[in-house]
């Protein structure tokens, strides 16, 4: 069974923006990064998901259950944490999160038990007595995750859950997101539009555009060796580049950097690695890197509607 | 004696338990939201200034019935400050107040810090969401729509010299007590959680409220005292004489003070306006949370 799965999947609002176009996905249990620009339709297909907004061509099912017909049973096993402000100021955490728990189906003893252990997961202690008002951003954030995992879902969806933390408290929230997938056992869909923060959390992306899958593979895929070499010197790198060329190797001179192919020449990776260590030599070059060159998460976006596409 | 093992104090990480207890679903949810509710009308797990309005409604409601069952058991039934159909109307101050001060507590903060859409993620609908803040409110208002005259009724028995023959004598006006206290907790808390749903701070829901109660019963009063010929208007400009007018519509027994009897109009037409009032809260509400986004 997957875990989520959409077909042709279509959200268009009125006035005639088109916010999901004809999105395919299965996705498998795991943290998933949902990646793409602001407005790109993460927000609006985490609502579909949610039964919350009907679509307007096309089926998505959660868990088994179809999200039009079985919202209420799917948000029986889900938890959201949504990108803006939730929090009602006049409230502690400890009263407010135990409210939703209740609100999810749980009984009062056992909302406030799991409101207890789901605090301290999340890294609130003595303030979760304090009204809500007072806290920091980061605490905040902290909150909503907590009222999110309050009822033991089956799957999380986290919108921007990093939105307005400082650089430590983006380190935490990721520590803890990682954590809720490998450690809890629960599902995590993030969405973000910032690339470096989901490749270290997630396990497999879905990267959309203009409400267009692009892409949906395991991490590791997305930034795989390319089998080009990156060759960095102190001078412009045309002519390193020239003489590769004349010895039948294929490389191109970006600035002080040389790309090589490295199954052109005779095929064979020290073969290159010779010819680059000679021609340097010859050119009087100093070398100030080598390396592997990897695929970027940036490149799917930088290169999105050409033929340079990553494959 | 036996020694404390080492590990006494120690707090362990437990880790992370799942949860395979019960799920009420959208019952236990709404039971939910309808205690919560009823916590924050009456500021249970509040400060104590919290407490301090609608106790003190309460307590005034009830503080009239109190003493016109002392006087009857000091001075038999000579006199009768308070009957069951007046009390409501002579307690009729406190409903606004009540309504106006409690019942933004419920939606304002909801809305306007946008924990809506928490809700509705979890196994409930809009419609659920309003229903259970509308009955939380309308118990509260039984407090004081219901409550102070259960207690006169219950003195009367009571302060009787044969319990029996006063039960008998008194039950023919249970139904009146309890339709017309339910009537009018039921289309005050819809009227007053319509008017707060509107409102995006609690200070201008309990302002609007107020106004709604205040204004209306004010240029109601001047009407019927000075512009002669517009006392068939003047009721309908409170919703307290509206809702008086159809509680004789349905009960009977007319109230000297109220504007109802001046007008001398059909009590049906009372009905109708009360229907409309009632009608017109739900389409607000419903209009209102259709447009939450979630």
């Amino acid at each position: 069974m997957p875990l989520i799965s959409t077909r042709a999947l279509t959200k268009r609002y009125p006035g005639g923006v088109t916010a999901l176009d004809g999105l395919s996905v299965e996705l498998e249990p795991g943290v998933i990064g949902l990646v793409g620009a602001n407005g790109a339709g993460k927000s609006t297909l985490i609502k579909i998901l949610l039964g919350l907004l009907p679509a307007s061509e096309g089926e998505a099912q959660v868990l088994d259950l179809d999200t039009a017909t079985q919202g209420a049973s799917i948000r029986e096993l889900v938890g959201y944490m949504p990108e803006h402000d939730c929090l009602p100021p006049d409230v502690s955490a400890t009263e407010f999160v135990a409210h939703m728990a209740r609100v999810s189906g749980l009984p009062s003893g056992a909302a406030r038990e799991r409101t207890a252990d789901v605090l301290r997961h999340v890294g609130l202690y003595e303030e979760r007595y304090r009204p809500i008002g007072g806290y920091s951003t980061g605490m905040k954030q902290r909150v909503k995750l907590a009222q999110a995992l309050v009822h033991d879902p089956r799957v999380l969806f986290l919108d921007e859950p990093t939105n307005g933390l400082d650089p430590a408290g983006r380190d935490e929230m990721l520590a803890l997101i990682e954590r809720i997938g490998r450690e809890f056992g629960i599902a995590v869909i993030v969405a973000s539009h910032l690339l470096g923060e989901i490749e270290r959390v997630a396990t497999w992306l879905v990267a959309i555009d203009a409400g267009r899958l692009l892409r949906t593979a395991p991490l590791a895929s997305f930034t795989e060796r390319t089998g080009q070499l990156l060759v960095e010197t102190d001078e412009p790198a045309d002519a390193l580049a020239a003489r590769l060329a004349v010895r039948g190797i294929d490389a191109r001179a970006d600035g002080r950097i040389a790309v090589v192919d490295l199954a052109s020449g005779d095929g064979t990776e020290f073969g290159i690695y010779d010819a680059v260590r000679d021609e340097a030599v010859t050119l009087g070059l100093a070398l100030v890197r080598l390396e592997h060159r990897r695929h970027q998460l940036e490149d799917l976006f930088r290169a999105r509607g050409t033929d340079e596409r990553v494959a | 004696m036996s020694a404390l093992p080492e590990t006494a104090g120690t707090i362990y990480d437990i880790g992370y338990r799942n949860y395979d207890g019960p799920r009420l679903g959208r019952r236990g949810a709404i039971t939910a939201i309808v205690t919560a509710g009823l916590r924050a009308v009456f500021g249970l797990g509040r400060s104590g200034r919290a407490k301090i309005l609608p106790w003190g409604a309460i307590v005034l409601a009830v503080m009239p019935a109190v003493v016109a069952v002392a006087i009857r058991v000091l001075v038999g039934d000579l006199i009768d400050l308070y009957s069951y159909e007046n009390y409501l109307w002579s307690i009729g101050a406190l409903l606004p107040i009540f309504v106006a001060s409690q019942a933004p507590e419920l939606v304002v903060n909801d809305m306007r810090h946008r924990v809506l859409p928490l809700y509705f993620s979890r196994p409930i609908g809009r419609v659920d969401y309003i229903v259970a803040k509308l009955a939380a409110l309308t118990l509260a208002l039984l407090g004081l729509t219901l409550l102070p005259v259960l207690v006169l009724f219950t003195g009367r028995v009571l302060a009787a010299e044969d319990l029996l023959a006063a039960l008998g004598d008194e039950i023919g006006a249970l139904p009146g007590i309890v339709g017309s206290g339910v009537l009018h907790a039921i289309v005050l808390a819809c009227l007053g959680l319509a008017i707060c749903s509107l409102a995006g701070r609690r200070a201008y829901a309990a302002g609007a409220v107020l106004a709604v109660f205040l204004i209306g019963g004010v240029i109601s009063g001047t009407f019927e005292a000075q512009a002669r010929g517009l006392e068939s208007i003047a009721p309908f400009l409170n919703p307290l004489s509206i809702l008086d007018g159809t509680r004789e519509w349905l009960f009977g027994g007319s109230v000297a003070e109220s504007p109802v009897s001046g007008a001398g109009l059909p009590l049906a037409m009372y009905g109708v306006a009360t229907a409309l009032l009632f009608g017109l809260s739900l389409g607000i509400l419903a209009l209102r949370y259709r447009r939450v986004t979630t």
